[in-house]
């Protein structure tokens, strides 16, 4: 499946899905104009993707420094669609990166791996620069 | 009237779509087990809605409590700078450039006296005993004259032992008895120099009517300043005098 490569803007994160390797990435800052349109269509070829998955060991990279409610509300469309695929028998891990001081986004991504048990979270905190 | 969201653009199309489903079948007066099912999957939508909405309302309060705390902060740097841009930083009393500032202000609206002192042979207090006996004794001046300071008076340092009082409305006479008290106190103030040493200073006054400007004000009590200075300091000059000297 082909990969999909988003670069970064100000207000929207680089998204770097390279399906072949199973490894997924979403970095940067998330507050796009339209949250449901720039998420929209990178779910869908995730969800297509994951469908095709059979016993395979997924990886997503999350290091999002900001990211406002819109993009939270589609991220747990994300998380939804990765939970599916673990329970699907599937191994998927997701690398929270945060700032070691950002205690919101830790906090965040623990309640994230409260709700998605299926998935493997793996708190990986920063040294602030 | 329903209005379809377009699902790449909405952020609620899930729950649109779950909603419109559900609505067909109550609409269509369906048979129970349909009805069954189109519950149960409301059910499971509106479950997953709540547990994400409680999860974003969490988060943003935490958020919002954050940003509270870090306006706050900003808010006392903020007010930190402009005390520092207004202030003179050893003795905390206004500096030149809010002095000329706060009495332009008054002239606008009143006449001002405007005392003007300078410390006697501040240089020789500098260079005998060095610069921090020099800085206390700037500081143990700007004492005597906030203690003595009316109401509504306003003090500031303008230069290096040069100090400005600002008194709106007040009269030669006023003005001349706040300016005999900070002298005399000066005058009486221990600060604790070696052998007991003295510090005294001059005084010049001015007094403007309103709408004139800093310049004015400040250009005659400083000519009196300088007769006071001329007449053997530790003594004050009002300007309407300056020229019988």
């Amino acid at each position: 499946m082909e990969s999909l490569y988003i670069p970064a803007t100000a207000s929207s994160p680089e998204i770097r899905f390279d399906f072949d390797r199973h490894a997924l990435s979403m970095r940067g800052e998330s507050y796009p104009e339209n949250a449901a349109a720039f998420y929209g269509p990178l779910i869908a070829q995730l969800r297509a993707y994951l469908e095709g998955c059979r016993n395979d060991s997924v990886t997503m990279d999350i290091a999002l420094a900001y990211f406002n409610s819109s993009s939270t509300k589609m991220l747990f469309n994300i998380f939804e669609a990765l939970n599916g695929a673990a329970r699907a028998g599937n191994t998927v891990v997701v690398n929270w990166f945060h700032d070691e001081e950002d205690d919101t986004i830790l906090e965040f991504g623990q309640e994230l791996s409260d709700d998605f048990t299926s998935i493997r979270f793996v708190d990986q905190p920063v040294k602030s620069a | 009237m329903d209005l379809m969201p377009q699902p790449d653009t909405d952020l609620f199309a899930h729950e649109h779509d779950a909603l419109s489903s559900a609505r067909a079948v109550y609409e269509n007066a369906a048979g129970e087990s349909a009805c069954r099912a189109a519950l149960g999957e409301l059910m499971a939508h509106y479950e997953r809605l709540l547990r994400e909405m409680r999860r974003l309302i969490r988060r943003s309060d935490r958020e919002e409590f954050e940003m509270n705390r870090l306006n706050q902060r900003l808010n006392e740097l903020a007010g930190e700078l402009e005390f520092r841009a207004n202030h003179d930083p050893l003795t905390g009393v206004l500096n030149r450039a809010a002095v000329i500032d706060i009495a332009n202000g008054i002239l606008q609206r009143e006449a001002l006296a405007l005392v003007v002192l300078d410390i006697d042979h501040f240089k020789q207090v500098n260079d005998s005993f060095g610069h921090p006996a020099g800085d206390a004794v700037i500081c143990g001046v700007v004492e005597c004259l906030r203690r003595l300071l009316p109401e509504r008076a306003e003090v500031g340092r303008v230069g290096g032992e040069e100090f400005s009082v600002l008194l709106p409305g007040f009269g030669f006479t006023q003005a001349r008895g706040v300016a005999e008290a900070m002298r005399g106190a000066i005058a009486g103030y221990d600060f604790r120099l070696p052998g007991g040493r003295r510090v005294t200073a001059s005084f010049g006054i001015s007094r403007t009517a309103r709408g004139a400007g800093f310049d004015q004000a400040y250009g005659q009590a400083d000519e009196a300043l300088y007769g006071a200075k001329r007449g053997g300091r530790n003594r004050v000059v009002c300007a309407d005098s300056v020229s019988s000297l």
